[in-house]
């Protein structure tokens, strides 16, 4: 058994992964963002980004975070039902700008960790750039 | 007493506006914070309102300096949502492109650099050499900034003559190690400016997730083109440069040995080029529905596009870029403090930062 396929097992997950588009998909499961944070470092992954969607009529936001273990992508998706999750930032350093500027695109909220504007401009409020107001 | 110094957002060190808020006691920067987004584009909302062609002629405008791998990067995601895969010769002259991109960046980077130590007629020297580059670049695709060379499933131009290309390059690689890489790697002037400055310890680039020159600078033998080929970067031969300081002058030796590597992999790309068409040709392009993710090694470190469409639209759902400055950038704070305020300027401009690509 290879590194990748060692994962899901130690991360609690009994799916498999699924590689599709570039990326090997693990769906989390009950794991939390936190978690996989952890497992992540245990693992001396390099993070690499988070891409937020927002998803149609009122179903929220789908974030992907993104990791690379010895040059294979990695990535995990999320749901979000509201506006919030867990920060991983006193995990990850590396997370600091893109949960910035995802807090500002769409008005997300990283939990558990405090902003700096890195985007916006006095007078600018979050979600002004990429979230689309619901009609 | 402490006291704070803004650097920019319009300052003679930086080529596009951002801001370094650093807090200093007498000529020691104790800390700094940075700030982006004064040239903030949406590019990443306009390219839900572009089709397929269109997008390619807007992510070239993401950078001025790596166009050309933004349109790549795009069009691998692409190709994995349309099934279409670039023909050989297309996969080789992507090759070709990029590492001339590379090579123009880093010696526009060197040249900067140079400026920035007070090296003014190194300045002179790369910039002659930079056009020298852009003069092959333009030879090859017409242009000399928005090459216009990728399109799904292929090239939109083709390499005549592979082997006059080989003899420009030839040419330039020997100016550059005649003057720009023994300068660079051995004088003083260069060396004791850059030593021991801007020191981004290999534990704090992990932490920080930097990518590029940036990383290995400072230990991390990172490279795309060698952990997860594309194009066909698989069938080249080449070192990836590593130096273990993190200081200035690691990142300086790192792309000055890039740009040799550079030259190696474009005699082999020019040489070996093989026969055949340049594009999966003019079918109709029908994108699936789904999300794919491309990574390319750009000269400032990783690229990733994510794309995301849906059967039967014009436009792409979702386009995420995430460029090298974007998370080489925030490694600066560590790298300046401690440091002489006077070496900031310096500091900031080795990690060859791009605002066009972070406020994309």
């Amino acid at each position: 058994m290879n590194l990748l396929e060692s994962i899901p097992e130690q991360l609690g997950s009994t799916e498999p992964w699924v590689e599709k588009g570039g990326v090997h998909w693990l769906t989390p499961g009950a794991m939390t963002v936190r978690e996989l944070a952890q497992a992540m470092n245990a693992l001396h992954a390099r993070f690499i980004t988070i891409t937020a969607y927002q998803l149609p009529k009122d179903e929220g936001f789908r974030l992907e975070y993104h990791w690379d273990l010895d040059g294979q992508l990695l990535g995990f998706p999320f749901l979000l039902a509201g506006n919030s999750i867990d920060s991983i930032y006193d995990l990850c350093e590396a997370v600091d700008w893109i949960e910035r500027e995802i807090h500002e695109g769409f008005a997300i909220d990283f939990l558990g960790r405090e902003y700096e504007p890195l985007l916006l401009r006095q007078g600018d409020k979050p979600g002004v750039n990429l979230r689309e107001e619901k009609k | 007493m402490s006291y704070k110094i803004p650097m920019g957002p319009y300052h003679p060190a930086l080529e596009e506006p951002y801001k370094l808020d650093m807090i200093c006691e007498g000529e020691t920067v104790i800390d700094a914070n940075l700030h982006i987004g004064f040239n903030f584009r949406g590019i990443e909302h306009l390219a839900e309102t572009r089709n397929y062609i269109q997008v390619i002629a807007l992510m070239e405008r993401v950078c001025g300096i790596c166009s050309n791998i933004h349109t790549l990067t795009l069009c691998q995601a692409m190709e994995q949502l349309t099934g279409l895969n670039p023909p050989p010769r297309a996969q080789y002259i992507r090759v070709v492109v990029a590492e001339l991109e590379r090579l123009h960046s880093h010696v526009l980077w060197a040249g900067i650099a140079a400026k920035l130590m007070g090296f003014k007629t190194m300045f002179m020297t790369c910039f002659e050499l930079r056009e020298k580059v852009m003069d092959v670049l333009q030879a090859i695709s017409g242009n000399r900034v928005n090459y216009s060379m990728n399109r799904i499933g292929g090239v939109n131009r083709d390499i005549d003559d592979p082997l006059a290309v080989l003899a420009m390059v030839e040419q330039l690689e020997r100016e550059m190690v005649r003057t720009v890489i023994p300068i660079f790697t051995t004088s003083t002037t260069a060396t004791s400016r850059c030593a021991g400055i801007g020191v981004l310890t290999r534990e704090k680039a992990i932490s920080c997730g930097v990518v590029g020159p940036t990383a290995r600078a400072s230990g991390l033998p990172q490279d795309l083109r060698r952990a997860a080929p594309y194009a066909a970067y698989a069938e080249m031969e080449f070192d990836v440069p590593v130096q273990q300081s993190g200081d200035v002058k690691a990142r300086l030796l790192v792309r000055a040995l890039e740009i040799i590597e550079s030259c190696r992999i474009l005699r082999q790309a020019l040489t070996k080029m093989p026969p055949g068409e340049l594009s999966t040709g003019d079918e109709k392009i029908v994108f699936t529905t789904g999300t794919a993710t491309s990574r390319v090694e750009a000269p400032r470190g990783e690229v990733m596009y994510s794309v995301s469409w849906r059967e039967g639209s014009r436009n792409p759902s979702r386009v995420h870029v995430r460029t090298p400055t974007f998370t080489n950038m925030p490694a600066v704070r560590w790298m300046v403090r401690g440091a002489r305020l006077a070496d900031t300027p310096l500091i900031q401009a080795s990690i060859d930062p791009c605002y066009s690509c972070t406020d994309r």
